[in-house]
Formats: structure tokens, sequence, C-alpha cells
């Protein structure tokens, strides 16, 4: 199972063992990552799992397509470069050592 | 002291809009989550329907819209395609029609926007709770939880605040058309298929429909373009607008939906407070971090919307039953909120509860409730200047509740408070 670390803040972050092929939002509700709320269970009508792959991981996990971008327009915390909707990424093997900021 | 406990038998009729009227059958989704997770209910007015009742099982199938449709009606009642054609808003559609449409007015409904109205909102509670805290007692549902809503669906749609009283009457007319008190065309009692082609199958939903037509018009010789309304006739990406029939179906959906769930989370966290004393210290003692998880604790413990109804595409099993195409499934959202395996202590009030992963807002699905941090706003914020300015507050004479399966709420609450 790859490791992925969620950075909360400058100083907490929370690392936990994920399953192959749950999407990242869910393996972050699982583990009660702090605002990662994933409410409308990955269906593109929340924006509450926002996140930001630290690094070179943001062009390794793949682009928004068109909805996802849409939909980034209305995250908490206004939309970087960066910015992912997490329940649109599936976990893969590939993802160990995974690094993602969690925006506040 | 406990703040109610459920009356039923174990046994209530879920398709009876009656089972309802001295509380939620709680005893009855009890028994369902332990013995039977999935089971059928007849229904003397129409088809049957499958009762979904565990937390899990409401979380699973509420994101699997391609099992569970929206998009033939999401109330018990049974309803012909012309009907549901006529009828429809993005809530009886699914991806990615649906959320083509929710995009447009997600902006309008996002948490930074919401977040904006907190100053309106408390300038607006301030002044029901000046006007009404005086009488020392009053019925806080119509003076208090009614109030907030109806006030801020006003501000946010930009309508004239002399329609609002009127407006949020039809409104109540549509989703409680189940209870004399709020229509004279009760749904299990109407002699006429007239106005089965309206919103709820309703004649204010007609009254509506003129009202949204004369607004827009009026807009638009003004060259008005603020809002949300605005924004929904505004073509998308592709070119494309909504019909005329499908913005005054939305139209009538903000009246009604965005009124009477506020209203009844905030009239149930007010009848906890009568009956557990202990709440409105702990709120007072506490400091602002405990908003952060009571307000959530309050809409679990309220759960408005009951549940919402999905049809399955095709056959399936689950709990070793089998779900026919075309056979109605209700997600008993209210169900969920009480789950023993999701909850410590469900039938408890714990304003410390984190994480709290309530279904209220009909979380997990594309069809979360587009309102939701207006709600959490709305709760917290009239709760929090009530607190400040209530030293006591306990129920004074019978409560009633709707006559409704669809909609959960306490109509008619009299409390009796002393002022700090």
């Amino acid at each position: 199972m790859p490791t992925i670390t969620w950075k909360t803040s400058e100083t907490e972050s929370i690392t936990a063992n994920v399953p192959v092929g749950i999407t990242l939002m869910e393996a972050a509700v699982r583990n009660n990552v702090p605002r990662v709320w994933g409410e409308c269970g990955g269906c593109l009508s929340c924006a509450t799992c926002h996140v930001r792959p630290v690094g070179e991981w943001f062009g390794r996990l793949g682009f928004p397509n068109d909805m996802e971008d849409d939909m980034l327009d209305f995250t908490e915390v206004e939309r970087e470069d960066d910015s992912r909707l997490s329940c649109q990424i599936k976990v893969t093997e590939e993802f160990d050592g995974l690094v993602l900021v969690v925006p506040e | 002291m406990t703040i109610w406990k459920p009356n039923d038998d174990g046994n209530a009729d879920l398709s009876s809009y009656d089972s309802f009227v001295t509380g939620v059958p709680h005893n009855t989704f009890a028994r369902m989550r332990k013995e039977a997770p999935l089971e059928w209910s007849e229904w003397d007015g129409g088809e049957g329907f499958w009762n979904v009742s565990r937390h899990k099982d409401i979380l699973a199938l509420n994101r699997n819209y391609g099992l569970l449709s929206s998009a033939r009606g999401i109330r018990m009642e049974d309803q012909t395609y012309e009907e549901y054609l006529a009828r429809r808003t993005f809530q009886e559609t699914d991806p990615p029609e649906h959320t083509r449409v929710r995009l447009k007015v997600a902006r309008a409904f996002s948490k930074s926007t919401i977040s904006r109205f907190e100053d309106q909102i408390r300038q607006i509670c301030i002044k029901i709770l000046g006007r009404t805290l005086s009488a020392g007692e009053f019925d806080a549902t119509q003076d208090i939880a009614r109030q907030l809503p109806m006030r801020m669906l006003g501000r946010i749609l930009g309508l004239p605040e002399q329609d609002l009283e009127w407006l949020v009457t039809k409104g109540d007319a549509l989703i409680a058309n189940t209870d004399p008190d709020f229509t004279d065309h009760v749904l299990d009692q109407m002699t006429s298929d007239e106005f089965r082609m309206m919103p709820f199958n309703s004649p204010a939903g007609a009254e509506l429909y003129t009202y949204a037509r004369q607004l827009m018009r009026e807009r638009e010789q003004r060259g008005d373009t603020d809002g949300i309304l605005h924004m929904m006739l505004q073509p998308d990406e592709s070119g494309s607008v909504i019909s005329d029939r499908e913005f005054r179906n939305f139209f009538c959906l903000l009246v009604a939906a965005g009124n009477d769930t506020t209203r009844y989370s905030i009239a149930a966290a007010i009848h906890a407070l009568c009956h557990q004393p202990h709440l409105l210290c702990q709120l007072r003692k506490s400091g602002s971090e405990i908003w952060e998880t009571a307000t959530d604790e309050f809409i679990r413990w309220a759960s408005p919307t009951m549940h919402f109804r999905r049809t399955a595409t095709r056959d399936f099993e689950m709990h070793g039953k089998l779900v026919r195409a075309n056979q109605k499934i209700l997600l008993w959202f209210v169900s969920g909120n009480r789950d023993e395996e999701a909850f410590n202590n469900p039938f408890n009030i714990d304003l410390y509860r984190s994480p709290n992963r309530h279904l209220a807002f009909g979380q997990g699905g594309p069809h979360i409730c587009l309102g939701i941090w207006l709600a959490r706003l709305e709760v917290k914020v009239l709760l929090q200047e009530l607190v400040k300015r209530v030293a006591t507050i306990e129920a004074n004479g019978e409560i009633a509740y709707l006559r409704s399966n669809f909609i959960g709420g306490i109509k008619s609450l009299p409390v009796k408070i002393t002022a700090l």
C-alpha cells in the first residue's frame, strides 16, 4: 500500500498507508484529515476535498478535466495553479511517497 | 432529562403522513436498522417502496446515481413522465446533466460567497430576537425559526420585503402539501388532478410561477443583473440556456427548500435547549470553538429532510433481497443520523461531536444540499445571538409536528424565557 502524507499546517501532517483503487478524498476522510470533507461523495457537487500536490507530484497525478476545473472555482480557500479536487484522483501504486497540502 | 422519546410501536407505516404527527417513529427505524435494513413498504396511495435505514447503506447508495436515479422523482409519490417533465428541477436529474446546472448556481451558494452574508444574518437575528424575546412567552417556530430563513431568502434573491410573508406561505403550501395547516389542497385528500403539472402538485406552484415570471420581466425592464436569478438565466459555455419552465421550477425550489429545513433545524435546536438546560450552559460558557461542532450536531439532531427517494435503474440484490428495476427506494437520512453503528450515543446531543458524518444535507451524493453553507451559518448565528440573550428557556405547552413523511419538524413550539 502506498504511503501518503497530508500536510495540514506548517508543522502538522498526517501520514497513512492507503489502499490502491480508492480516491484521495476517500483516503483523507478515512484518516480524518481536517478540511477534506468530501461532502458529495466524489460527485463533483461540493468542492470540499481541495488539495495541492507538492512540487512535481502535480503533473504526475494527471490534470483536472473541465468539470473539475469549473468546480475548483468554488473551493473555500481560493484555488492555485496546482489545486485539485482529491475525489477525482484514484490511488495507484505509483503514489507511494505522495505529499499533499491541505490549504487553510 | 430526555428531550423527547419516540412513541411508535416499532412498526409504523412509513407511507402514512400521520405516522409522523407525534414525531419521527424512531422505534421503527431502530428495528429496521437492526433486523431489516432493506425493508419493503406497501402504500395504498400508489406503488410501494423499499426503505434503506442504515448510515453505511445510505452513503453507499446515495453516490451510486447510475444504479439509483433521481430522474424519476425524488419523493414517495408516483409521477407520470409528463408530470415529471413539467415539474422537474435539477434535483430530478442525474450527472452529468445535474452537474452542468449545479455549476451555474454553485458560485452563489459557495462557502466564500455565503460567508459574506454573516453580518447581515447577525443584524437580522438581532432584530428578530429584540422584537420577540421581550414578550417572554411566544411560539419559537413561528416567531424566531421561521423569520430568519424567510428574510435571508429575500436578501439573496433580491425580493421586496413586503412580498416575503406571501412567498413563504406559498413555499410552505408546496413543501408541506400533506399538512392541512399549510395548504387547502392536502395531497392525499385531493379530489382533482388539476395541479398535477405544477411543482408539488400544488396550486401554490402556479402562483409562484406567475410571480417568478413577473419578477424577471420587471428586472429585465430595469436592466437589473444582480443575483442568483440572473445567474441562472445566463447561457453556459456551450450557449445553452434554461427554459422558462425550468427557471420557474428552480424559483419554486428556492422558495420552498431554502426555507422550511433551516426553520426546522432552528426549532429542533431550541426544543432541545428547553429540555436539556445544560446545553444552554455549555454554549454560553464555552469559547467560540464549540460552534464548529455544535451547529452540525443540532442539524444532525433535527434532520429535517427525512428522506429522498431514488428509482432503481436495474435489478440488484442487497441484504438478501431483490430490488427490481423501476422500483422506488427511500434513503432515510433521519434514520442514518441515529445509527448506533455510525454515532456514539446517537440519541444524545453532544455539542463537541467530531467527526460528525451526519447525512442531514444528503451528504455522500451529487444532490448534497446546495444551501448547506447558508443553512449552517443561519443556524449558528441565530443560536449564538439567542444564547447571549436568554438566561433560561423552557417549554410552555404542547408542541405540534408537521404532517409529513418527507419533511420533519416542529411547526408549533410554545416557549417561555427569562432574558439575561
